[in-house]
Parts: C-alpha cells; sequence; structure tokens
C-alpha cells in the first residue's frame, strides 16, 4: 500500500489520539519543569474548590492542586503500561516466534503451557500477588507484565506462521538462508505492524489494571499520586466537590481511549470492507444503470438489458454486462462460460442475491410480463419463494451446519405454504423420499455434516422444489460432487423439471453435460452473452470461435479422467479493464486487426434464434474471404 | 476437542492451585512473624511455622495444603478466627448474584445490537455500536462505577450508593441494590460480546446457505435470528468463559466501591487485615471457579454446533 494513502486511512481519530499520547508522556516526563504546584503541597488553594485559572482543575480535600496530582500520577500509569508492555514483549515474543517459525512439536509445546497460562484470572493473581509481595512500582509492573506474555505469544505466534509460509520466506529457506536471518530480515519486520498494534492495546489493558490496584490501594502508596489513587480519594468527597473524582477520571478515560484508538485503527490497515445483509446506507446505494429499449414478451420468464457492476479500488468491475434471454415453461436454458465469466452473477443478479453494498445494476427481470425489480419487498420474497428455487453448486457450503435436515427442508413449508409443524413434516419426508433419499423420516432428525456430498445435494434439491417453483435455477449443481454421483443428480433434477413442467436455468461449464440436458444454450464471455441459440443450432454451425474453444475442450469420454479438463489458452479477460473491441480478441485464433478496435454486436445468424457476437464468424463467408485475402498478403499478419 | 481439553482440566487445577499456594512463599520475611503479626509470642510463630509445615520441602507442603484443600479445610483466619471456607461460603453467594446479572444484562443487550449491526454493516445502528463499544472499552470499572453513582445516587438520589439488602430479607430491595454494580460490571462485556458477535455475524452473512436462505425467501429478520445467530455464536461464547477473568476482577473492585458483602471484598479486606490464609482462599476459590466456568463453556459448544459432538 501507498505510504501516503496508509497514512489517510488512519484518520483524525489516530492522530488526536497520538497527540494526546505524546502531550501525556511528555508532561509525565518534564513535570518538575513544568510551572505546577507541587502535588503533595497542602493548601495550595482553598480546599475543594472548583476549576479556576490558579487551579485548572481545582483542589482535593486538603488544598492540593488536582491538575499537578494529575500529571505526577500520570507517571506512575504510563511507567507501568509501557513498563508492563516491554516486558511482556520481551519475554513473549521470542516464544512467538519460535513456536510460529518451527511449527509442530515446538508450536505444540509452547502452546499449551501458553493455553494454560491464559485459564488464570489475572486480574485476581496480580491482586495477591500484589498484596503478598508488597506494594510498589516495581512489583506491579513485574506482575502486569508477567500476565502479559501468554497474549504476546500468541500475537506474535500468529502473525509469525502468516508470514512464515509466504513465498518470499520460503524462497529464503530454500537457498539456504539462516534461520536466524530469516527471522531477523524477512519475518520481525513484517510482524511488527500487528505487534505495534497491540503494543497501543496492552498500553490500555495495563494503565486499567494499574489503576485498578491503585483505586484498591494496591499499586504504589501515598504520598506519591496514581490515577486509581486519586478517584478513591474523590469518591469520599463526591457530594461536596464531584471535581475531585472526575478531573482523574476523564484524564484516564481519556488516555486508554486514546491507546485502545492508536491500536485499533494501526490493526485496521489490514481489514477487509464488511458487508451486511443490507445496505448499509439507504442513500448510499448507487443508481440504477440505464436500461436498453427492449419489448415485454409473453415469456415465462424474461430478463432484459441485465448489468450488475461492481465498483471497488481497481475500478468498475462488469461482471454481467447487458444480458437478455426469455424462457418458456418446460424449457432449460444453459448458460455456459468459464468461471469469471459472469454466468453464477447472472443468477444471483436475477435472483437478487447480490453483495449489500459497491453494486450498481441494471436491467429488468419479469416474471409473465410483470417486472420484479420494483415489487414491495415482501412480494419479491413471496416470488423468491414459491415461484423461483435456487441449487447452488457446492452441497458442503450451501446448509446450515447447525440446524436439523428438518429444520431446513420445513421451513419454507411453514413461510411459505403456511403448513402446520405436522403437515410440513409429513410434506417434508414426502420430498425427501422423491428425490431418492432413503428413510426420509430419520433424516429429517440429523444434520449435514452427518450426509455425504451427494445426499446433502438432493436435499437442497428437495428444499428448492418444496414450494413447487415455476423456475428452477441450478448453478453448477454437480461440479463439487463425485463424478459417479454426477449423473445421478442431473437424471433426478432433469426428471423434476419435466414432471412439474418447470422452466429451469442451469448454469455449467461443462458442455457436455449442457449438449445431453438443455434446449437452449447462452454463451458468456467477460460478462456479456457471445453466442445463444437453440441447443442443436449452436452445437452444429458454431459461429463464435469462442464456443468452438469450449467445444473442443470438452473431454472425450475415452481420455483418462485425469486427463479430461483441457483448458483454452489464455487467460479469461480483466473486468475491470477489458480488452478493447472483442473481448475474446487476446485469445482468439482468428483474431484480426478490426476485432482489437471494435466491438461486434450481437448479430442474427441465418438459422433461427440463433445470435452470436463475432465479426469473423466460423463457417461462413465473412470468414471465408478473409482468409483468402490474407493468404494472399502474408506479410500483412506481421509475424 | 472435549475429551483433550477433560484430560487438560487436572493439569491445570494442579497449576493453578499451587500457584494459589506458593503465594504465601511471596511473604517478606518470616511468613509466621507476617501472618501472626509482631505482638505473637515465638512459641506462637514456631507452633504456625510447624503447621503451615514451612519447615518442610515445598512439595510435601503441597500435597498436605492440597489434601486439606480436597476435603474442604482451607484452614483458620488468624486474625477473625472464622474457618476460611465458612468465610466464602458466607460471602459467595453475593458474588454470584453480581456475575449472573451482569452476565445477562450484558447478554440481553448484546444480542439484539450485534444483530441489528451485522443486518446493515456501516450503517448507523453499526456505526453507533462501534462508537458505543470503544467508549465503554475504554472506561475502567471504577470510573464508570464512580460516575454512575455520582449521577443516579448523588444526584438524582434514585437508586441506593452502596449498601447490599439480601434477597431474603427484600427482594426488590436486593434487585435495586444489585442494579448500579451489575450494570458497571455488564458495561465491558457488553462492549466486547457486541463487537464479537457482529464481526462473526458480518462473517456469516457470506456463507452460500445465507444466501440460498435469501432465495428461497425468508425475511431478513428470521434469516439473521434463526439462521445465522447460531453459527455466529462459537466465538462469543469462548468468549463469555474467557471473559470471566476479567469480569471476576471486576467483582472485587464494584464490590469495593458499592460496599458489596461479595468475595472480592473480603479479599481486599483481608489484605489490608494482613489475613493471608482468607486471601489465599479466596484466590483459589476464584481461580478454580474460573477453570471449571471455562470447562463448563466447552461444553456449551456441544449444544451450540453439533459438529463438535463428534469428537
Ligand atoms: S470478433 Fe474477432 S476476436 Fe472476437 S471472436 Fe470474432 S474473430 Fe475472434
Amino acid at each position: 500500500m501507498p505510504r501516503r494513502a496508509a497514512l489517510r486511512r488512519l484518520g483524525w481519530g489516530f492522530w488526536a489520539s497520538a497527540a494526546w499520547v505524546v502531550l501525556l508522556v511528555l508532561a509525565a516526563a518534564l513535570a518538575d519543569l513544568l510551572p505546577l504546584h507541587p502535588y503533595d503541597r497542602t493548601l495550595a488553594g482553598p480546599p475543594q474548590s472548583g476549576p479556576s485559572p490558579a487551579h485548572p482543575f481545582g483542589t482535593d480535600g486538603l488544598g492540593r492542586d488536582m491538575l499537578s496530582r494529575v500529571v505526577y500520577g500520570a507517571r506512575v500509569s504510563l511507567g507501568v503500561g509501557i513498563g508492563a508492555v516491554l516486558l511482556g514483549l520481551l519475554i513473549g515474543a521470542p516464544f512467538g516466534l519460535v513456536a510460529g517459525y518451527r511449527g509442530r512439536l515446538t508450536d505444540a509445546v509452547i502452546m499449551s503451557v501458553n493455553d494454560i497460562a491464559l485459564a488464570f484470572p489475572a486480574l485476581v493473581f496480580a491482586l495477591a500477588v500484589v498484596a503478598f509481595a508488597g506494594a510498589s512500582m516495581r512489583n506491579v509492573l513485574i506482575v502486569l507484565g508477567v500476565l502479559g506474555v501468554p497474549a504476546w505469544t500468541r500475537l506474535i505466534r500468529g502473525a509469525t506462521m502468516a508470514f512464515a509460509g509466504r513465498e518470499f520466506v520460503t524462497a529464503a529457506r530454500a537457498l539456504g538462508a539462516r534461520d536466524r536471518r530469516i527471522l531477523w530480515r524477512e519475518i520481525v519486520p513484517n510482524v511488527a505492524l500487528p505487534a505495534s498494534s497491540y503494543a497501543f492495546i496492552g498500553m490500555a489493558v495495563a494503565v486499567v489494571a494499574e489503576g485498578g490496584l491503585a483505586f484498591l490501594g494496591l499499586s504504589v502508596q501515598p504520598p506519591t499520586p496514581t490515577w486509581g489513587g486519586l478517584i478513591n480519594e474523590g469518591r469520599n468527597i463526591m457530594e461536596t466537590a464531584p471535581h475531585v473524582v472526575l478531573a482523574p477520571s476523564l484524564v484516564l478515560f481519556v488516555t486508554v481511549l486514546a491507546f485502545n484508538l492508536v491500536g485499533d485503527r494501526l490493526r485496521a490497515l489490514t481489514d477487509v470492507r464488511e458487508i451486511g445483509l443490507e445496505p448499509g446506507r439507504r442513500r448510499a446505494a448507487l443508481p440504477p444503470l440505464p436500461a436498453a429499449e427492449h419489448d415485454v414478451e409473453p415469456a415465462l420468464l424474461q430478463v432484459a438489458d441485465l448489468r450488475t457492476h461492481f465498483e471497488t479500488a481497481r475500478g468498475t468491475v462488469r461482471a454481467v454486462d447487458g444480458v437478455s434471454f426469455a424462457l418458456n415453461r418446460g424449457r432449460t436454458l444453459a448458460i455456459v462460460g468459464e468461471s469469471g465469466s459472469g454466468k453464477s452473477m447472472l443468477i444471483r443478479s436475477i435472483l437478487g442475491l447480490l453483495p449489500a453494498a459497491g453494486v450498481r445494476r441494471g436491467g429488468k427481470v419479469y416474471l409473465e410480463g410483470r417486472e420484479i425489480g420494483d415489487l414491495e419487498p415482501e412480494d419479491l420474497r413471496e416470488i423468491l419463494g414459491t415461484r423461483f428455487a435456487a441449487v447452488f453448486q457446492d452441497p458442503m457450503t450451501a446448509l446450515n451446519p447447525v440446524r436439523t435436515i428438518g429444520a431446513q427442508v420445513m421451513e419454507p413449508l411453514r413461510v411459505h405454504l403456511k403448513l402446520t409443524r405436522a403437515a410440513a413434516r409429513a410434506r417434508a419426508a414426502d420430498l425427501l423420499a422423491s428425490v431418492g433419499i432413503p428413510d426420509p423420516v430419520r433424516m429429517l432428525k440429523r444434520y449435514p455434516h452427518q450426509l455425504s456430498g451427494g445426499m446433502r445435494q438432493r436435499v437442497t434439491i428437495a428444499m428448492a422444489l418444496s414450494c413447487d417453483p415455476d423456475v428452477l435455477f441450478a448453478d453448477e449443481p454437480t461440479t463439487a460432487l463425485d463424478v459417479t454421483v454426477q449423473d445421478q443428480v442431473l437424471r433426478l433434477i432433469h426428471r423434476q423439471r419435466e414432471e412439474r413442467d418447470m422452466a429451469m436455468v442451469l448454469v455449467s461449464h461443462d458442455l457436455a453435460v449442457v449438449a445431453q440436458w438443455a434446449d437452449e444454450v447462452i454463451v458468456m464471455y467477460g460478462g456479456k452473452v457471445v453466442e445463444r441459440g437453440p441447443a442443436a443450432a449452436l452445437f452444429e454451425h458454431t459461429r463464435m470461435p469462442y464456443t468452438e474453444a469450449l467445444l473442443q475442450a470438452i473431454p472425450a469420454l475415452s481420455d483418462p479422467s485425469h486427463k479430461r479438463l483441457r483448458v483454452i489458452q489464455g487467460r479469461p479477460p480483466d473486468l475491470a479493464a477489458p480488452p478493447a473491441g472483442c473481448r475474446f480478441q487476446p485469445r482468439c485464433p482468428y483474431a484480426r486487426e478490426r476485432c482489437a478496435s471494435e466491438e461486434p454486436p450481437l448479430v442474427r445468424a441465418e438459422t433461427r434464434d440463433h445470435l452470436y457476437a463475432c465479426w469473423y464468424p466460423l463457417g461462413t463467408e465473412a470468414a471465408a474471404a478473409e482468409e483468402a485475402e490474407i493468404i494472399e498478403g502474408t506479410e500483412s499478419r506481421g509475424r | 476437542m472435549i475429551l483433550r481439553k477433560a484430560l487438560r482440566l487436572p493439569l491445570v487445577l494442579v497449576v493453578v492451585t499451587f500457584l494459589s499456594f506458593l503465594l504465601l512463599n511471596l511473604l517478606p520475611g518470616d511468613p509466621a512473624l507476617q501472618i501472626l503479626g509482631g505482638s505473637a509470642t515465638e512459641e506462637a510463630r514456631a507452633q504456625l511455622r510447624a503447621q503451615l509445615g514451612l519447615d518442610d520441602p515445598l512439595f510435601a507442603r503441597y500435597a498436605s495444603w492440597l489434601g486439606g484443600l480436597l476435603t474442604g479445610d482451607l484452614g483458620t483466619s488468624y486474625v477473625t478466627s472464622i474457618p476460611v471456607l465458612d468465610a466464602l461460603a458466607d460471602r459467595l453467594p453475593v458474588t454470584l448474584e453480581l456475575l449472573v446479572a451482569a452476565e445477562l444484562l450484558a447478554l440481553a443487550l448484546a444480542v439484539p445490537l450485534a444483530v441489528a449491526a451485522a443486518r446493515r454493516a456501516g450503517g448507523a445502528i453499526d456505526q453507533g455500536l462501534t462508537t458505543l463499544s470503544f467508549g465503554l472499552l475504554s472506561t475502567p470499572v471504577f470510573v464508570l462505577g464512580v460516575v454512575l453513582i455520582l449521577v443516579f445516587a448523588v444526584k438524582l438520589k434514585a437508586l441506593p450508593a452502596t449498601g447490599w439488602t439480601d434477597f431474603s430479607v427484600d427482594p426488590y430491595w436486593n434487585l435495586l441494590s444489585v442494579l448500579l454494580p451489575a450494570v458497571t460490571l455488564a458495561a465491558g462485556q457488553l462492549a466486547v460480546y457486541s463487537r464479537l458477535l457482529r464481526t462473526d455475524l458480518i462473517a456469516t452473512l457470506q456463507e452460500d446457505y445465507i444466501t440460498l436462505a435469501r432465495a428461497r425467501g425468508l425475511s431478513p429478520r428470521r434469516i439473521l435470528w434463526r439462521h445465522a445467530l447460531r453459527p455466529s455464536a462459537i466465538s462469543l461464547i469462548t468468549a463469555i468463559g474467557l471473559n470471566m477473568g476479567a469480569l471476576i476482577g471486576g467483582t472485587v473492585i464494584v464490590e469495593t466501591l458499592f460496599g458489596l458483602p461479595g468475595v472480592g471484598r473480603l479479599i481486599v479486606e483481608s489484605i489490608f487485615a494482613r489475613d493471608y490464609l482468607t486471601v489465599q482462599g479466596g484466590v483459589v476459590l476464584i481461580s478454580v471457579g474460573y477453570v471449571l466456568v471455562n470447562f463448563a463453556v466447552d461444553l456449551v459448544y456441544a449444544a451450540v454446533d453439533p459438529r463438535i459432538r463428534r469428537a
């Protein structure tokens, strides 16, 4: 991260806090040189007098100057705070570094000792030790420092582990650098940021702990003032002179807050952004992108010019960039493309399952000619629950790990169909039986982790079918499954699609699957539709070179299974900065000059309903003519 | 995991009790002199030394002391002549009531706040909660207690500043007398719990099963409370156990500040009365209790997360 940006990200709170800490340290160190009353001179002013120009914090019960007492009290608080943290770091860091770097047995031994040490109620122990060994600054500092060791060890170990596995360290190791050198040169600097962040938090903890001990009369003894001691003295005259207790309280609070803030801001430098269930600020929701003119068709599901753009630090990522299609009952539409082509994001955009922040969306979704984008949330949920249904790729993460299968399958029945508990249970068992789960009644009481992947995917299919949906969205429903059950699950989905006369949107990267089950196909590349049409036409008269490349990547069944994934040369485009012209151009074997400058529009092929986006479509005159041209003037190819 | 912890439990208990036992060895000079005070006769001190076994080897002394501990004999205070165990048993209910009240208060506020904050991360409630918990985390117990007394007892005269009414004497006054101390203790826990739960909830909300729950048309409220809360509660439960240490430390201060007759105040009073056996007994009680509570917390895990039950 550029240093300038990092400094700006720390924010004004950090700098104000840092300034307070510096000010306090200077005041405590130079207290003797400051124009203060001696902290122990009684009757420096009238007893219990409030704040005045002569005594900005007022005076205490014996007429001593409170400002002076608070400043001198800072010596103890800061001394113990900084000292205890340094002591803890000094002892804990070597253990943490060694445990994190060495791993295995060294780590296991150090960490179990550490865990046991963490199992102590720290403050009570500090209290007892100070009580038995005598209340003095040295004892308090040592006790608080030692009690901080386990936390330091843990922190340094964690940070070390994170870096010990990184390439530069592994590389240094492979090059034969000595362990000690690696620790000093490579790991220590990287552990420094988390450590310095924690140092400030640790100081806050130590200052509070010292304050507590002093409050109980178990830190440095009078006449030396301590903040905790001042608060304890002040509370006896709280009714007549509240400032005596409030002044040290306020200073202590601000100091602890400042330490915490500095530590927290340093830690936050490495944070990622968090996103909730709904947009954090309504007004911050980004305005929708404009949708192109279109006719509303009488189809079951129509998607018109759908766009989903993410605003990121790297710029706008056009994950879905203008996708349109219409789908009727009883048909299966397959969406194919490599991972990162936007096909999964398309499904999520249709269903409105996008992250709550940083998204710009555009386009319309119609269900039976009615736009669903501007429905009230309740009505939209009703449609999601009863008309649409979704199955995702990974059955391991698709089920809630802490709820029973029964609770999860019954829930939509109870919520959307308003069934009673008993009716929902019976219906859930039927559903499980219909997707081929043996002994469904017992299955209801089970937890997801007790099921195999194939069984789990059957459960998620049963849940999807529970409210008789009209459109089933299946996002790579078999990719994560064992090869042997893939076909069974696809057959199951297909049979259910036919029996229930649903429409299905099947997302897949596997053209073999698509060829077998789809009626219509959309090929996506870089967030755009590059070819679309009836399955037969598309496979027999492929126009777009990317589709051809995908087809050639289909593994032949005769190939041994480890050879089955043949990949297309090159990488999918960076959606934050897609190539100019045709997005496939950098990888396209047929690319010419025009492809790099002009983007090909989606045009109609001579076959009905077959569309493609390519300047030089395969098997057409345009391509053939240019081919001939080039063969004649070979030098124009450049290479 | 549970099994490993169960195997480790005795080891931790031995270490904890051994350290509590060692405390007496920290006394400067002759412990017998420290315990009995300067006015004790030489015979009395010799007798105490023999009784405490101060002349025996360290581990032999620990073994006999541990034997006493297991049979409920923590010795008799030389200051008050009351058996240490009786003195502790007398004070324990007050401390327990305070701990439970504070814990319940903190959780009752932290869970709904965390849920509301996670629902719209970065929103007004979330930012408010972050600021609040940051402020609470930075307020030492004794500062908050003093301010609460100042506001509610001294200025508003709405609640008693100090003192304790037993539940058996008057339930209403008992609740009033535990209210301010419990609020004081709960504040820090509230901050820790709500921040932790909020962060875990936000992580859980990115899971596939939450996205699918949304795809099933379930309401945000239902998704948060029924689907996201329980899988997110694991670190919260750990934190409840680990924070018990800070909470117990807090009771020592709060009981002193509010004048509650609990174990914490007994320890502090005994420190100043040089009643070392009672201090030692209190420390043993608290540390063993803390270790056991943390073990119980590990058992609660299994109830919350079925995946752990296997192990
Ligand atoms: S437009 Fe050009 S680069 Fe794009 S697919 Fe067609 S031939 Fe290839």
